[in-house]
């Protein structure tokens, strides 16, 4: 028997892509080891969010008071960890069966094991051999090992977080990008101890220096200890020794940046520098009908892409026509206020000579942030000069993860400061500070 | 219920037409198939035929006045056509009428298309032909994004003309960052604005006729796009002239005139299938040469409205009196308004007979896309060398203009040459 479509990992990019080639009518079969939807539903972006959601509200409750709301005594509250995660677990469980239940609705089969890509191009799970015409690896990444003199301190991987029964006081949190301040700031929502240490070269890289400054502005603000540092720390009687100082730390969790997990695989896999599976334009490999996508190809890490990398992926398999070009993606973070960017920083903006123009706009100026006692934040507009293309948009606002999607789509259409300036608004919303950037961008904001 | 014939698009693109003549006014009954006006476009000049049967209740535009495509033409009162099948009617999408003849007790107007202009220099390429399927639907407005719209606007290009490569055809910035476009009449050259003079009367303003912009548009595209060097020769036709006027009279008395011209036609032919670089085209698209194996000689013919070109169809295949009746037949409709676009397309090298009226030499601009045009000046009697004697020759002067992307001198010295020996021993033409 031989499949269209072999997917090794069943991740956002692998089970997307397998529904896809299921909804085409290629034979296709998803090998997966253990967890149907990956990191993404079963340690990372689902369950997470739904963790931070409890912690946001642990601490938003006890702003109820001004809200009219009597009652709430805030010395009697506390956070429930296992209650927290039994919440995610369900709804983890819930996203989980559905993905299982899309990929036997479309045909899918889902074969349980470790795949080894062997040098005729089949596949080994297990014992068992296993013929296709294209083979996708889409394995995904895990974070790097902690330094060995940190081995001996108390470490959790993101990935067993949900293990732990009882969550200790003093936390450290290890890591250089967005999901990494989320966990610190989850850890300090609930009233935790918090360190963040980060390595000053990669810290939130690829975000906008605004937001970055912005982030550890506000990280210090909420006593959670940032500490940038390129030179690995010991662990000793409970304590971090790191740049000089000893912390107290009964719990390392490792958000550290993300190496490929790759398939063994008898013909060599050709990588990037950073050990990651190299591929063209269209996700093929070195080896000819082989593709790599999502984490493990190294060209970017967050959920979304990968599935439109799944899904380009499949199309090109089929001879359906499509282009992809991976530019234009909101990268996302679920703090308080959640932080949104989508397009060219303004670095990046600089770097190509385009002639820009920076608009800003404040929620403190919003009607609807006031309603909600959201008014930190800000939307933030790069357009270039002569067209008014919008190149870039940085939101900072409690929904600014969803808010997002309006700038991804303005831009991915090549649309203009005119053309969401002139796009009429609901009132009162707290997307009307796209109208009022717009408006801000070609001339002046009305309410400002 | 009341019916509103827009203006048609009758073929290739056509955007507007200058009203000639009405024929019918409000209140007449019309007949489907019955001709409502007589229109000039920079094609052609046509009868635009009614597709309903009622009475005209308006006429849109005077004579003399720019008709657009799309536009309304005439609105006609449909008797006992009601409710649903009004709106049906009222739906239906006007079919070019030219192509369909409404087969109507004689109501046949349409397909009497007459030749306009001298846009023969289109119509007569491949270019034309291509386009031929006529499409009524006006041009679409291009689907594209907003900055694509904005640098269009910029860079002052039509966006409608861009092919998009983004989702449903959407044109992108890089769509419009790619296009080049076709060289069209005008284009790289800059246009002084005309300035008034302090005294009015000084000139006098009309409006250009739909064949003097596709003669302008025309000689413009072949002047950008062919690259053309001319060559003059003179060649001596004494035996010639014997031969045409021992057979004159047998011609006039089968009611044909025998001219130069047909033997002309008949030599351009002849040396046509020896150089066959003359008789091609250059498809730069597709990197490669187009040779006919056809030989279309098409006439430049004079008329008060400005020059025509038909065709002489499969001349090869013609003897000299078949030639000869075809010229004075296509003279005479070109003459008369009557060519149509079939007496015009698809010629492959051209004759231009300026002689007949004046001038020994030119640089006659090419048939463009054909490879080659051959002027002919007028005949004299010249001083020639003949036997180390001098005598009187008859003298006929030859220019010969080629694109010389595709012919290269030497070639087009040989196909001269060639044309001249034919002419000046036209046995030996009558042999091959």
């Amino acid at each position: 028997m031989e499949y269209d479509v072999l997917i090794i990992g069943a991740g956002p990019a692998g089970y997307v892509a397998a529904i896809r080639a299921g909804q085409v009518g290629l034979k296709v079969a998803v090998i997966e080891k253990m967890y149907v939807g990956g990191m993404c539903l079963n340690w990372g972006c689902i369950p997470t969010k739904a963790l931070l959601e409890s912690a946001k509200n642990f601490k938003k409750i006890k702003q109820f008071e001004e809200f009219g709301i009597d009652g709430i005594d805030a010395d009697k509250l506390s956070f429930n960890w296992n209650k927290a995660k039994a919440r995610s677990t369900k709804i983890t469980d819930k996203l989980t069966s559905g993905v299982r239940y899309l990929l036997k609705k479309n045909g899918v089969e889902i074969i349980t094991g470790t795949a080894r890509i062997a040098a005729d191009k089949s596949v080994y799970v297990d014992d068992q051999k296993i013929n296709a015409k294209n083979i996708i690896i889409a394995t995904g990444s895990k974070p790097k090992g902690m330094d060995e003199s940190l081995k001996n301190a108390p470490i959790v991987e993101i990935e067993n977080l949900f293990s732990l029964e009882s969550i200790p006081e003093n936390i450290v949190v290890t890591g250089n990008h967005v999901s990494t301040a989320e966990i610190a700031q989850f850890f300090r929502l609930i009233d935790k101890n918090v360190t963040m240490v980060a390595n000053s070269a990669y810290f939130m890289v690829g975000l906008d220096e605004h937001l970055i400054t912005y982030i550890t502005k506000k990280l210090k603000s909420e006593n959670i200890d940032l500490i940038i540092n390129d030179t690995p720390g010991k662990f000793e009687n409970g304590e971090l020794m790191i740049a000089d100082r000893r912390i107290k730390c009964d719990l390392i969790v490792n958000c550290n940046s993300r190496k490929a997990i790759l398939p063994e695989s008898e013909t060599p896999l050709e990588l990037t520098e950073r050990g990651f599976i190299k591929t063209s334009n269209n996700f093929e490999t070195n080896i000819k009908g082989v593709y790599a996508i999502g984490d493990v190809a190294g060209k970017s890490f967050v959920a979304h892409v990968a599935s439109a990398q799944g899904i380009h992926v499949i199309n090109t398999i089929k001879g359906i026509e499509s282009t992809f070009d991976g530019q234009i993606y909101p990268i996302n973070m679920y703090t308080v206020p959640e932080i949104a960017q989508v397009g060219m920083t303004e670095q990046e903006v600089k770097a190509t000579g385009f002639e820009y123009k920076v608009s800003e706009f404040p929620l403190s100026a919003n009607g609807k942030a006031m309603i909600e006692g959201n008014t930190e934040g800000y939307i933030r507009m790069l357009s270039d000069i002569k067209y008014g293309q919008v190149l870039g948009v940085q939101i900072i606002a409690a929904n600014a993860t969803d808010m997002i999607a309006e700038a991804a789509v303005l831009m991915a259409t090549e649309g203009t400061i005119y053309d969401v300036a002139q796009t009429i608004h609901a009132h009162p919303t707290v997307s009307e500070i796209y109208m009022e950037v717009g408006f801000e961008a070609i001339d002046k904001a009305i309410h400002k | 219920m009341r019916y509103i014939f827009n203006f048609p698009d009758i073929g290739e693109g056509l955007e507007e037409g200058t009203i000639l003549e009405w024929y019918v006014t409000k209140g007449q009954a019309v007949k489907a198939g019955q001709a409502l006006c007589n229109m000039e476009t920079d094609k052609v000049v046509t009868d635009i035929p009614s597709p309903k049967t009622g009475t005209i209740v308006a006429t849109f535009g005077k004579v003399g006045e720019i008709a657009m495509v799309g536009k309304p033409l005439v609105e006609i009162e449909i008797e006992g056509v009601f409710g649903a099948e009004a709106v049906a009617v009222a739906n239906e999408e006007v079919k070019a009428p030219l192509t369909e003849p409404i087969d109507e007790g004689g109501a046949g107007v349409v397909g009497t298309m007459e030749l306009a202009g001298s846009n023969a220099l289109l119509a007569a390429s491949d270019e034309g032909a291509e386009k031929k399927e006529v499409e009524a639907k006006p041009v679409k407005k291009a689907l594209a994004t907003p900055l694509a719209r904005a640098m269009a606007r910029d860079l002052n290009i039509d966006i409608n003309q861009i092919k998009g490569s983004g989702p449903s055809g959407r044109v992108t910035k890089e769509d419009i960052q790619n296009y080049k476009p076709a060289k069209t009449a005008g284009s790289g050259v800059q246009h002084e604005p005309y300035k008034q003079p302090a005294n009015a009367d000084a000139v006098t303003y009309e409006p250009l006729t739909q064949i003097r912009k596709a003669i302008a548009k025309n000689m413009i595209h072949s002047k950008q796009s062919a690259a053309h060097m001319t060559l003059f020769e003179e060649v001596e036709i004494s035996e010639l002239m014997r031969i045409r006027d021992r057979y004159k009279k047998s011609y006039a008395d089968k009611n044909s005139k025998l001219t130069y011209l047909p033997f002309i036609v008949k030599a351009t032919v002849n040396a046509l299938k020896k150089h066959r670089q003359l008789n091609s085209q250059l498809d730069m698209e597709n990197d490669r040469m187009i040779f006919k194996n056809y030989y279309n000689i098409a006439i430049a013919v004079d008329t008060p409205e400005g020059l025509v070109v038909p065709v002489i169809r499969d001349a090869d295949k013609l003897s000299l009196f078949e030639i000869a009746q075809k010229i004075s037949e296509l003279s005479d409709k070109a003459r008369d308004r009557k060519l149509t676009i079939e007496d015009m397309k698809d010629g492959t090298f051209t004759l231009t007979n300026y002689g007949s009226i004046g001038g020994i030499f030119a640089t006659p601009v090419i048939n463009y896309p054909q490879a080659g045009i051959l002027g002919i000046g007028r005949l004299l009697k010249k001083p020639i060398v003949k036997d180390d004697q001098i005598v009187v020759g008859n003298v006929l002067s030859l220019s010969l203009a080629v694109d010389h992307r595709i012919v290269d001198g030497g070639e087009a010295s040989r196909f001269i040459n060639s044309i001249m020996e034919y002419l000046s021993d036209p046995v030996l033409m009558m042999m091959e």
